[in-house]
């Protein structure tokens, strides 16, 4: 059944002539039969994290739009509930690789760290069969006080897939959260993200790298909202665009009343590697209260030629220089990745796309 | 650091209302039937009142934006959207009312002329009630005359012009504007002529429940060169007003105009404003923009910059208080190789206000080795108001250089405490800091009008220092 | 009439919750230079901001006097008007305010009378040639883009015009070269006379060579552990501040 679908609506509407309040995809293929997903593989080493596979009914405060977020609560065929307790060196990685088998993943995530509960969670999402994918999930994190959470997602789909994720975050008093995101592969790569800073002193750092070619279109909303004083809310966003890829950046830091000294960083930076990539962003901060910092940056070009001609003067061809270039943007953010082997896959592929 | 409950201003000379006598007043609404009989009332040519009638059209077949501060309030029922004063238009401030005569005094516009300006155009509710210029530059070619008189005597360039920068399906108060526009200023600089003094209309809505729809337009010819400044007030009335005019902009090849607007409206106006310009080759096109009054302001100044290597500059500021809602910005459009924009927006919010930085950056594909920076700077004097800011940046080419930076924050407790320690009054020192924040936009005004704006955010802070 | 400028008695100080001042004590006559040494997050700093009642930091204990007068409590503007003055550390910058706007408003602020123009105009350049300060500044932000010395010979050529009873000067040598330094010191010399007094906050002795200083206070841990006269500064510079740290 292919269906047209409007989602991703930002938190504050601007000129509709702007096109960018939300988007519109044509022909999205959603799946009519949900076959079970098998291909999932556990890496649970930590007796500290306890997976079980019921969720209580919820209703998201933003998320993708009503069909999506439908279709998970209805259909999906992962529901995982994972609970951490526990300070030591929690770490869970799950991975999801789709093939000719495992086509269509819905999938229902919720994390919820106890008090002073630290872990580090690794989703990772790859196709390893030439297929066209399809992938809706929500993914909610329930951080209480002085939790820490390391959560890295890293979608490395082919670029035929179809990849939707809505995340939202709950950060209690003194809780940190701190997300990663690897956003490469999809034909369309949708993204919601929402944090909910209600505690004081909640801290929500969120990296992320995007690497766009072909005709890929990345649309990456990302909100947060603080309630807490002395919250902080730091965005971070690096990303490189080739050939005839797009991307929309939406994000959106909310200073509510209440929340003095409150701090919020909002960074994005993109680098266009064609004529025809193109890059939209709309970094929206709201301001309700007086004792705050808010800063916002975005810039758009492409490599700078200084750089370009030292390393080429180095010996390295036009290509390679561009990879170097890339591959040391995006470098802060990789560094959050401990996992040795999975950061060489990742790097494998900003390699192999920029080829 | 204490709190100081900045209290609402006194406006005083703009709050000066003359009695609600006029030689004709529109009855309320909007129906082809009115549209048809202000058209009459202005001894239209034909081509002007089929276009009203089809901009009417066009405002029925619109919605209202689905966006920004609420416009649910406006009832166009309610509004009379043509009010004629009792007077013709002069050449000589003697043959003006005197009490219209008087307003326009006390706010100050016969003295400047005087001592700065090259020419003054001053509208009194729908239609312009004085219109001058030096006689040096009659001679030179240039000419500023009301719109009305345009459209009689520049039939050609007046069509060729009128409402295609701003095409009447912009949105739906363009299009009512293209029904019930009434007054404003024409301006045509001929090639090579640099105006090096400026030229100032000033608008003055005196009468209540009604609207304010003139219509500027300037065309600066291929090498000239302009500063033309707005300037528009109003007292205050219990009922809503509303102003919807529109600017067209027309700079031509290596030509360079300097649009400069200080906006006092008073507090139960809904500002709805449509300004926008074409920039030629190699040309240049700078906006400063003090907005100071209006209960909710809409504007958007617009550059579209079609000429290789054209310029634009913004530098705008505005202040809201009490029962205000300011979304102001700026719009600009890169359509060819090497242009650049630069913008420096600023905002202030006090005792419940709301301002809202509002804008569009769009670079196309065909403009290659074009630069864009834009700054963006909101200071909270309190808790109890708010700031946003909405920037939309479309960027499609990668020969560009665009960035764009945003802070939101209050006065500095440390740059206080540094200044009080110099013997200032923490009310001085904020008053000071805030001044500061405002130079950048004061110091490309003329020094007159620099000396209003430092005045009018002095009024705005006075509660405090007092 | 009294000689005595300043005096703090018994001072305990904290800042954000953090206990800084445990107890100072402090005269300060008319004609005297003071120096007040210590190592690195002794209370120096806040110290200053005490006496100009910087609402970031508490008194939780203890007295200001200035010629008498109980300053403890007063606003910093109102301290300022009695002649208090504070070089800070870190001049902070108001873009937008020309320096000599600002030494005219807080010229008329501090004398409470109508500035003489050319008067001041004349001074102004004379101070600014005495300490090597380029004509163009005059008309910059004040502070905007101001390299560090650039700013420490602002502060001075403030002192200066705003001519005030007590000079506190915060770390007013620190992070210059040597030939700022000696302008620095030029500018105190200046100012100086018999009626008036300088504080001197610093951490090394350098900007100490050049002037007369009648008395040295060791500062450690939010008391003042030694005072002694010029020599002790020499013996600071020999020996540090280890042997007061252990006291």
């Amino acid at each position: 059944m292919n269906k047209t679908i409007e989602l991703n609506e930002t938190p504050i509407r601007t000129s509709k002539n702007f096109n960018i309040n939300n988007i519109t995809l044509q022909n999205v293929p959603i799946p009519e039969h949900i076959e079970n997903f098998e291909n999932v593989t556990i890496i649970n080493e930590s007796s500290n994290i306890i997976i079980n596979n019921s969720i209580k009914p919820y209703n998201l405060s933003y998320g993708l739009g009503s069909f999506l977020e439908s279709q998970v609560k209805e259909n999906a065929n992962q529901t995982l509930n994972i609970l951490v307790n526990g300070k030591s060196n929690n770490e869970l990685i799950i991975e999801f690789d789709f093939d000719e088998d495992n086509l269509n993943l819905i999938e229902n995530i919720q994390i919820t760290a106890a008090e002073n509960a630290k872990a580090t969670i690794i989703l990772t999402y790859k196709t390893i069969e030439n297929i066209q994918a399809y992938h809706n999930s929500i993914l909610r994190v329930k951080a209480e006080n002085n939790a820490n959470l390391n959560i890295i997602v890293v979608n490395l789909l082919n670029n035929d897939s179809y990849n939707f994720i809505s995340i939202e975050n709950e950060l209690k008093e003194k809780a940190n959260v701190h997300f990663t995101m690897v956003d490469f592969g999809g034909k369309n790569s949708i993204t919601n993200y929402y944090s909910n800073l209600i505690g004081e002193e909640a801290n929500n750092s969120l990296d992320s790298i995007y690497l766009g070619a072909e005709k890929q279109l990345f649309d990456l909303n990302y909100i947060g909202e603080l309630y807490g004083k002395k919250s902080n809310m730091n965005i971070e966003v690096q990303g490189a665009l080739k050939d005839s890829a797009t991307k929309h950046f939406k994000g959106t830091i909310d200073f509510k009343k209440g929340c003095k000294k409150a701090k919020g960083n909002e960074n994005e930076s993109c680098m266009l590697l064609s004529d025809t990539a193109k890059s939209i962003a709309l970094p929206v901060l709201l301001c309700s209260e007086e004792d705050v910092e808010g800063n916002h940056a975005t810039s758009s070009g492409k490599i700078g030629e200084k750089e370009l001609f030292y390393i080429m003067s180095r010996g390295f061809e036009l290509k390679e220089a561009r990879k170097i270039m890339v591959k040391a943007k995006f470098n802060t953010i990789l560094e959050n990745i401990k996992n040795e082997e999975l950061k060489e896959e990742i790097i494998e592929q900003i390699d192999k796309k920029l080829d | 650091m204490k709190k100081t409950n900045i209290e609402e201003i006194n406006r005083n000379i703009y709050d000066i209302k003359n009695k609600d006598e006029y030689e004709y007043k529109i009855k309320k609404g909007l129906t082809p039937e009115i549209i048809s009989e202000i058209s009459k009332q202005k001894n239209d040519p034909d081509w002007m009142r089929e276009f009203r009638l089809k901009a009417l059209d066009v405002y029925n077949s619109l919605e209202l934006p689905t966006w920004g501060p609420d416009l649910s309030e406006l009832n166009m029922d309610e509004i009379a959207t043509y009010v004629r004063p009792k007077t013709n238009l002069n050449s000589s401030w003697d043959d003006v009312p005197e009490d219209i005569k008087n307003t326009f005094e006390q706010l100050g516009i016969p003295d400047a002329e005087k001592k700065s300006l090259a020419g003054v155009g001053a509208q009194y509710d729908s239609e312009v009630v004085y219109h001058s210029m030096k006689e040096e530059l009659i001679k030179q070619g240039v000419i500023y005359t009301d719109m009305e008189t345009a459209v009689r005597e520049y039939p050609a360039m007046v069509k060729a012009h009128f409402m295609k920068c701003v095409p009447v399906y912009d949105h739906k108060f363009v299009a009512l504007h293209g029904a019930v526009w009434s007054g404003g200023s024409f301006v045509y600089v001929p090639k090579g002529v640099k105006v090096d003094i400026p030229l100032q209309s000033y608008f003055r809505l005196n009468s209540p429940e009604s609207g304010q729809f003139e219509h500027t337009l300037i065309i600066v010819d291929e090498g000239a060169s302009l500063h033309f400044i707005e300037g528009c007030s109003a007292p205050k009335y219990n009922k809503v007003n509303l102003h919807a005019g529109c600017v067209e902009l027309y700079v031509k090849d290596n030509a360079s105009l300097r649009y400069s607007t200080i906006e006092n409206w008073s507090k139960n106006m809904l500002n709805l404003n449509t300004k926008k310009a074409i920039v030629g080759k190699n040309a240049k096109m700078e906006w400063v923009s003090g907005s100071f009054g209006s209960k909710k302001s809409m504007l958007y100044p617009m550059s579209i910059l079609n000429g290789e290597g054209s310029k634009t500059e913004f530098t705008g500021i505005s202040f809201a208080g009490k029962g205000q809602n300011l979304d102001n910005g700026f719009k600009v459009v890169h359509n060819a190789p090497n242009t650049s924009s630069v913008v420096n927006a600023k905002s202030i919010s006090k005792n419940g206000g709301t301002c809202t930085y509002r804008s569009l950056v769009k670079v196309s594909e065909n403009a290659k080795n074009s630069k864009c920076s834009v700054s963006c700077e909101s200071l909270m004097l309190d808790d109890i108001s708010r700031s946003d800011t909405i920037p939309t940046n479309i960027i499609e080419t990668d020969e560009v250089e665009f960035s764009h930076e945003a802070k939101i924050g209050k006065l500095s407790d440390k740059t206080i405490f540094y200044l009080m320690s110099r013997g200032l009054s923490e009310e001085d020192a904020k008053a000071m800091i805030v001044r500061g924040f405002a130079y950048p936009i004061s110091k490309e005004l003329p020094v007159e009008y620099a000396v209003e704006m430092n005045n009018l955010i002095n009024l705005e802070l006075q509660g405090a220092i007092g | 009439m009294s000689n005595e400028l300043l005096e703090i008695d018994n001072l305990y100080v904290n800042a954000e919750d953090k206990k800084i001042l445990k107890g100072i004590n402090l005269k300060i006559n008319k004609g005297e230079i003071h120096v007040i040494m210590g190592p690195n997050g002794s209370g120096k700093t806040t110290t200053a901001n005490a006496i100009l009642n910087n609402p970031a930091y508490h008194k939780i204990e203890g007295n200001i006097l200035f010629e008498g007068e109980d300053i403890t409590n007063l606003k910093t503007d109102e301290i300022a008007r009695k002649g208090v003055f504070m070089s800070f550390q870190l001049p902070e910058e108001i873009p937008g305010v020309s320096v000599s706007n600002f030494l005219k408003y807080a010229k008329n602020k501090i004398t409470g009378k109508p500035i003489k123009l050319l008067e001041f105009k004349n001074e102004l350049k004379n101070y600014m040639e005495e300490l090597k300060i380029n004509p163009d500044y005059i008309e910059r932000s004040l502070n905007v883009g101001f390299s560090g010395g650039e700013k420490k010979k602002n502060e001075i050529l403030q002192m200066l015009v705003l001519n005030p009873k007590l000079a506190i000067l915060d770390e007013t040598d620190s992070g210059l070269d040597v030939d700022a330094i000696r302008t620095v010191s030029k500018g105190i010399e200046m100012f100086k006379n018999k009626n008036n007094a300088v504080l001197i906050i610093t951490h090394n002795t350098k900007i100490l060579h050049s002037l007369k200083v009648d008395y040295v206070h060791i500062l450690v841990n939010g008391k003042i552990v030694k005072t002694g006269s010029a020599e002790l500064a020499k013996e600071i510079e020999e020996n540090g501040y280890e042997q007061y740290k252990l006291s």
